[in-house]
């Protein structure tokens, strides 16, 4: 889409859907929200900079490998981050994390990276398929010159 | 005669699952298997648990985080099956 005004706006736009985004990620374990919610909407503001700003440009902004490799490790993390917790817990060793006092930002232990891990998934993620679904090819020869 | 025999197996499927619901405790009442300790103790006890006062956050991301692991590698898997079907062929947004 080529139009200007398209452009401008979505210029002003992106940045103000990203920040609620990273805050609904950031601040999941003080009000509604959360990893999934916070990265759907993260997910849908790259979605939309696709759209408007044509696949080249995103090809080169947001490469393919990097995306792939952060997914990979987020999930990688998650898994060995709450596991480790639930076997230290087993054996006696619990809230490694400090737990905080509830109620303001730095609390709740684990879950503010927890959140942010499957923030990270599922933004890239629904990026993804949803580029998947509208053009067939997730990045293109240009990309990796 | 294939309507009236699809008719007759949908009215005895409805009739069967109405059976299963009149056995069902009633919705709400206070002595229901589904209010247990559990539940308790995730009311009174999350925010000593985990410092987070949001319940369903403690929830899934603390007492049940393999249940949300497993969730989210769900949507990687959907999305590495999603790559080896539709990869390749498509049009292309110019910019």
């Amino acid at each position: 889409m080529k139009t200007k005004i398209i452009e401008n706006i979505v210029k002003i736009l992106i940045p103000l859907i990203q920040v609620f985004g990273i805050y609904v990620i950031l601040f999941g374990h003080i009000s509604p929200g959360g990893g999934f919610a916070g990265g759907s909407i993260l997910g849908s503001s790259i979605i939309l900079f696709r759209f408007v700003y044509g696949s080249e440009h995103t090809d080169k902004k947001y490469p393919y490998k990097y995306l792939m490799r952060t997914v990979s490790i987020a999930l990688i993390m998650y898994g060995s981050l709450k596991g480790m917790l639930f076997i230290l817990d087993h054996f006696g060793i619990d809230k490694i994390i400090p737990v905080g006092v509830p109620n303001t930002f730095l609390s709740g232990g684990s879950i503010i990276p927890l959140n942010i891990m499957i923030g990270l998934v599922v933004t890239i993620t629904f990026y993804f398929i949803a580029i998947l679904f509208e053009e067939g090819e997730l990045e293109y020869e240009h990309a990796s010159e | 005669m294939k309507k009236l025999f699809a008719v007759m197996i949908t009215v005895v499927f409805i009739g069967f699952l109405l059976i299963g619901i009149s056995e069902m405790p009633p919705f709400g009442y206070e002595d229901n298997p589904a209010n247990n300790e559990v539940a308790n103790r995730y009311i009174e006890g999350s925010i000593d648990d985990t410092g987070a006062i949001n319940v369903v956050s403690a929830m899934i991301l603390d007492y049940r985080a393999f249940d949300t692991y497993v969730e989210a590698s769900v949507i990687f898997t959907a999305l590495i099956v999603v790559m080896a079907v539709l990869k390749e062929g498509g049009i292309k947004f110019e910019d």
